[in-house]
């Protein structure tokens, strides 16, 4: 039954998607050529393909730019948040979804209502807080809001992972005298791993992409993240076009790759997350 | 065996850092905020308790604030219809199609992953008029405006281009959410319905829309809230510009904040974010009803 398509709406279905992947592909290539061109060349003809190419911008852009300080501070935020907020989360997500009391619905919605709230809000108190701690030019301070904004979806991805082991698993681990601790790291981590690298690239991707947190706590210019390095490009380096298009491809390209590599798992997480409970 | 399950000291281990943390970076300075927003306060002096005088400011005495308020909403609206309707689409036609359909789904999802910031910057060039899309309107002829600059209407042109950009950026996920529970919907419903007779575009209408209703309510509060909280694009497209025109509420908060330190100020336009984020939540699931239907 399902072979009843006709042809021609077929085809302009297909018209009409790769016309909306011109759209979406468009920009990224045209950064992508114009971060190889000279900057006279992207006046002369800024659609053409450059000439030669100018390897030398991404030199330039990521010593000039302080982009490799920038980006070892971006994978050290993200690399710890991620390991911290896996651990907290499915911690907390294990204790909601396994074990039983009382007050284990009222602790999924406490952190539940973490998805609504807009970090804005929390922005002042927490910047008053951690300039009065001096933490201001230390990456704590962006890794304590970052794990703590990650623990919602984590705890609610990992609360289903954990519901839905069998129960038969955790009580013969019991009963051959396994202690809760050794369930939770042994049997429920090991098994609920899909879960856990679902959450982990949501919380990379995130965090790596944040920009307002990671402006207004970071004071040293030696401890900024990549966005906002990429950011204060557009002062000083106005003029030099082709150096920043070179520093966006280079602030882009982790993610690219990433996705390039997971994107199902990535989906999975998007749409595991969202369902709503 | 149910003992080891009940062990409250093991469910305290667990449960307290995230409890911990989340009190101590959430709920506390949440607390706070309220508070600092009924004071007059910026960096040098102390709080002082002024009651609702900041709200009444925001909303009688301060331009922008309007402005940005009117923006947001501007933002809120576009967002949530475009990425609806196209999100939507795309989902319908994708998950109609066999050949390439995760090359398309990936292409239209990948600016998602990537940083809103380099995007922004991305698109402030192409929008600059020395280079980008005015360049290729010059070959036809055609004049392009100042998009990034230009002040005139109710909603200025580039309020447009940003919320143009942003459904760029994101309609991708309201797609794939779509296209997850529109997969998940049995083929057997779609067979039974051809057998009946119906053709594609009715059982579109009678089947894949109402089951895909409780994700219209997901994906809408995430598209209303997510536009209420926009700050990156705007942020390197127009700073706000030209003269605060371009301003949303977090863009305005981040300059009374942190460029005129008045806390107490800046802490009531986050309050007001939230309260619109609550209430836009809350309409959201209360109007939008979500039935449910066995799948």
């Amino acid at each position: 039954m399902k072979k009843m398509k006709i042809r021609p709406l077929t085809v302009l279905i297909y018209i009409m998607l790769s016309l909306i992947v011109v759209v979406y592909l468009a920009p990224l290539l045209w950064m992508l050529s114009v971060s190889f061109k000279t900057n006279a060349e992207v006046f002369a003809s800024p659609f053409g393909l450059p000439e030669v190419f100018q390897w030398d911008n991404y030199y330039v852009a990521w010593t000039a730019g302080k982009l490799g300080i920038a980006t070892l501070n971006s994978v050290l935020v993200c690399g710890i948040t991620l390991i911290a907020s896996m651990l907290i989360g499915s911690m907390a997500a294990f204790a909601i979804g396994r074990m039983r009391w009382k007050l284990a619905n009222p602790t999924l919605t406490y952190f539940m209502i973490g998805m609504m709230i807009p970090v804005h809000c929390v922005l002042i108190p927490l910047f008053v807080r951690f300039s009065k701690l001096g933490m201001t030019n230390n990456l704590l301070a962006l890794i304590l809001p970052y794990v703590t904004f990650s623990l919602p979806m984590t705890i609610y991805i990992m609360v289903g992972f954990f519901k839905g082991m069998p129960g038969e698993l955790f009580e013969a681990a019991c009963i051959d005298g396994c202690s809760i601790y050794r369930c939770f790291f042994n049997i429920a981590l090991p098994l609920a791993k899909t879960g856990l690298f679902v959450t982990g690239l949501m919380t990379f991707v995130n965090n790596w992409n944040e920009l307002l947190l990671a402006m207004v706590f970071i004071s040293e210019v030696s401890k900024k993240t990549l966005p906002v390095t990429l950011t204060y490009f557009v002062g000083p380096y106005s003029t030099n076009y082709v150096q920043m298009f070179a520093a966006i491809v280079i602030a882009v390209a982790p993610t690219i790759l990433v996705y390039c590599c997971f994107s199902n798992q990535i989906v999975e997480g998007l749409t595991a997350g969202a369902v709503k409970g | 065996m149910d003992k080891i399950f009940r062990d409250k000291k093991a469910i305290a281990i667990f449960i307290a850092p995230g409890i911990l943390l989340f009190t101590l970076i959430l709920l506390v300075p949440i607390c706070q905020a309220v508070y600092y927003s009924l004071c007059d306060w910026n960096a040098l002096t102390k709080p002082n308790f002024i009651g609702l005088g900041n709200y009444i400011k925001l909303f009688t005495n301060d331009d922008t604030m309007l402005t940005a308020l009117k923006n947001s909403l501007f933002f809120m609206v576009f967002s949530a219809v475009t990425q609806q309707i196209l999100g939507l689409l795309l989902a319908a036609l994708l998950t109609n199609i066999k050949k390439g359909r995760n090359f398309f789904k990936n292409v239209y999802y990948l600016p998602n992953v990537l940083s809103s910031a380099a995007l922004g910057l991305l698109w402030s060039f192409l929008f600059n008029p020395r280079m980008g899309i005015n360049q290729v309107l010059a070959l036809f002829n055609v004049e392009g405006p100042l998009w990034l600059m230009d002040t005139k209407g109710f909603i200025i042109l580039p309020m447009w281009v940003i919320a143009f950009v942003a459904m760029w950026q994101y309609t991708g996920s309201t797609m794939m959410l779509y296209m997850a529970q529109i997969t998940g919907i049995s083929n057997s419903l779609y067979e039974a319905s051809y057998i009946d007779g119906a053709s594609k575009w009715q059982s579109f209408l009678h089947i894949t829309l109402p089951l895909i209703k409780p994700m219209v309510a997901t994906t809408l509060s995430l598209n209303c809230i997510g536009s209420l909280k926009f700050f990156d694009l705007v942020y390197n497209m127009t700073q706000g510009g030209p003269n605060h025109r371009s301003d949303v509420l977090a863009t305005h908060l981040y300059n009374e904040g942190f460029q005129y330190f008045k806390y107490g100020y800046a802490s009531a336009i986050g309050i007001v974010l939230l309260i619109l984020c609550l209430i836009v939540t809350f309409l959201v699931n209360r109007f939008v009803k979500v039935e449910d239907y066995e799948m």
